[in-house]
């Protein structure tokens, strides 16, 4: 998707912020150097070739701490090309501090257009959610990963896990939610649900919501998953089965929102987030995906209902 | 009648080894550790069969090699040299083939036989059991392993287990670690015998119990071992645990078998020097 650009060495001036123009000649397209971008497209390929493993990569130094979505970010450099459409969002919402620092510097280093809508969208990098709308076979979906490791809680060993993980043992895992259920009678894990990927590796979706697992199961769109503190690459490819972890006498169940609907838009099908009113104290609801709450404002939808494509033929 | 296990061979060094280790240790050194390259032969050449149903005792002094037999044919570390070979029908799993060594399958089809087919009990309850898990948990780990799939079936087995063990089922949903040390031992038993293993090992179970406690867990043992038919192999220092629940005893020394035999035979009539001290030497 990238055009590769010319890659020469040059002291960055002092106020590189003011200075940066995008791909001038002084920095590699997209910010990451041609190496790097090569490097971290043969393990998205690797990732891809064996869904749900992770692959350890060099996670490179990015002008954004660690923990901010650096590992996101990372993907999005290496894949992007002058003619895609980017969203950024953040827990749903396309204009939250992180959402847009990082649109700010994709658009600085690359030129690309951004948007707000999920079905102009070429890529969508995202943290802990997963857009309303329905993905397509040409979009791909960049997650933004704390911890990659779905064993972690169990197991503190690195090399421990990855004997699990080669030997497909994850009785460990499933001993955690029987426990879970002793004790609480159901299984209390909110974001972070463990799910098996493609029958063979247990994977961490990220932090998105039970309500988002479904989404990844036979997805039409690339899901891709990367870790930059913790320097790992995983991926979903489109149409790969994805199961979370369920019992039989207890099953997987998403979020239930108790017939409540939105607050702005009135759509009653969609993951709400509660909103406390300073003043009164009292509770209302909105869709957490702002963009698509948007958008059913605009074509004042009935209830339910999912706006139609805008900008269509 | 053939036997079900079969070990030859059975060898386990720590350290790099040099051309004299084997020549230099054993009992008639009185050592199994090499004076030259410093490496220390927990087990050499060790050879056994055990026969459907029966149980054998290991027998012998500390440090003599005992535990690391047992602890080999469990899988829980790699032997330096070794045949081991199982013959194992029926419970339903995936069959073995007689003529395969054991020890070059892979890491992922032993984990697989040793969670079928076998059971251990350690002498420490925190080498068997996860203390952060409920006891209830603890067994229904090997079943998860097994691909059980429904919460209430496997609390259910738990329980059942626990009750053949003579663990107040009531307290199936409770730490490991608030139990009394017979209590855990039981756990252990029920987490052994969970998914109906051919093979029993157990490895100084009784140690560390006070007396009385120990004479039930025996009393346990012998009775859940006699209903079940499970080929059992019982490592253990105390001549009276051996006297109880074995038909036949093999006596180590120096991580190398010295004597073998029925263990009437060999509790009434000691052959070898060593086996005649031991049993001199019962309080």
């Amino acid at each position: 998707m990238t055009q590769p650009g010319p890659l020469r060495a040059g002291t960055p001036p002092a106020d590189w912020r003011s200075s940066l123009p995008p791909a001038d000649g002084r920095y590699s397209y997209a910010f990451l150097d041609e190496g790097a971008k090569r490097e971290i497209r043969r393990r998205m390929l690797k990732a891809v070739a064996i869904p749900g493993c992770q692959v350890p990569f060099g996670s490179r130094e990015m002008p954004i701490a660690r923990g901010w979505g650096t590992g996101g970010l990372q993907l999005t450099l290496a894949l992007i090309g002058p003619e895609d459409m980017l969203k950024v969002i953040d827990q749903g919402a396309d204009d939250s501090v992180n959402a847009v620092n990082i649109k700010k510097f994709v658009t600085r280093v690359t030129g690309v257009a951004v948007t707000t809508d999920t079905r102009a969208a070429t890529l969508i990098q995202t943290r802990h959610r997963i857009p309303e709308e329905p993905l397509r076979p040409h979009q791909v979906l960049i997650f933004q990963v704390p911890i990659p490791e779905p064993l972690r809680l169990v197991e503190p060993s690195e090399r421990e896990t990855r004997r699990m993980h080669a030997e497909a043992d994850y009785s460990r895992m499933w001993l955690y939610l029987y426990e879970d259920i002793v004790k609480f009678n159901e299984i209390t894990v909110g974001a972070r649900y463990p799910v098996m990927v493609n029958r063979r590796h247990l994977m961490d979706p990220s932090p998105i919501p039970r309500w988002d697992v479904a989404k990844l199961n036979q997805a039409e769109a690339l899901c891709l998953f990367c870790a930059g503190r913790e320097k790992r690459i995983y991926a979903v490819p489109p149409h790969t089965d994805v199961q979370p972890l369920s019992f039989e006498d207890f099953v997987f169940r998403v979020e239930a929102f108790g017939g409540r609907r939105c607050g702005r838009c009135g759509s009653t099908g969609t993951y709400l987030d509660e909103v406390i009113d300073d003043a009164t104290g009292g509770r209302t609801y909105s869709c957490s995906d702002t963009a698509f709450c948007e958008k059913a404002r605009r074509h004042h939808l009935a209830p339910g209902n999912h706006p139609p494509e805008e900008g269509a033929a | 009648m053939k036997p079900i296990l079969q070990v030859r061979n059975l060898t386990k060094r720590y350290g790099k080894g040099c051309p004299d280790c084997l020549e230099r240790t054993g009992p008639p050194h009185a050592t199994n550790q090499c004076p030259r390259c410093r490496s220390v032969l927990a087990c050499r050449a060790v050879d056994f069969a055990l026969y459907p149903g029966e149980v054998l005792g290991i027998v012998g002094e500390s440090g003599s090699g005992k535990s690391t037999v047992v602890r080999l044919l469990h899988f829980d570390f790699e032997p330096t040299a070794g045949d081991f070979f199982l013959r194992l029908n029926g419970n339903g799993a995936a069959p073995i083939d007689p003529a395969q060594n054991l020890f070059a399958l892979s890491a992922f089809q032993r984990r697989q036989i040793r969670n079928e087919r076998m059971g251990i009990v350690y002498q420490s309850a925190r080498m068997g059991l996860r203390m952060k898990v409920s006891a209830g948990g603890n067994i229904a780990e090997r079943l998860l392993m097994a691909g059980g799939r429904h919460v209430g079936r496997m609390r259910d087995r738990a329980t059942e287990l626990l009750a053949q063990t003579e663990v107040p089922v009531q307290r199936v949903d409770e730490l490991p670690r608030t139990f009394s040390g017979g209590m855990q031992q039981r756990v252990q038993i029920a987490k052994a015998l969970s998914t109906r293993p051919a093979l029993l090992l157990l490895d100084e179970v009784t140690t560390g119990l006070d007396v009385s406690v120990q004479a039930r867990v025996l009393d346990l043992i012998r009775s859940l071992q006699q209903e079940l038919g499970v080929a059992t192999i019982v490592v253990s220092h105390d001549l009276g645990v051996i006297r109880l629940l074995t038909s036949r005893t093999v006596v180590m020394r120096h991580g190398c078998i010295v004597e073998e035999g029925l263990s009437d035979q060999i509790l009434e009539d000691p052959q070898h020097p060593y086996t005649q001290l031991l049993v001199n030497s019962t309080l």
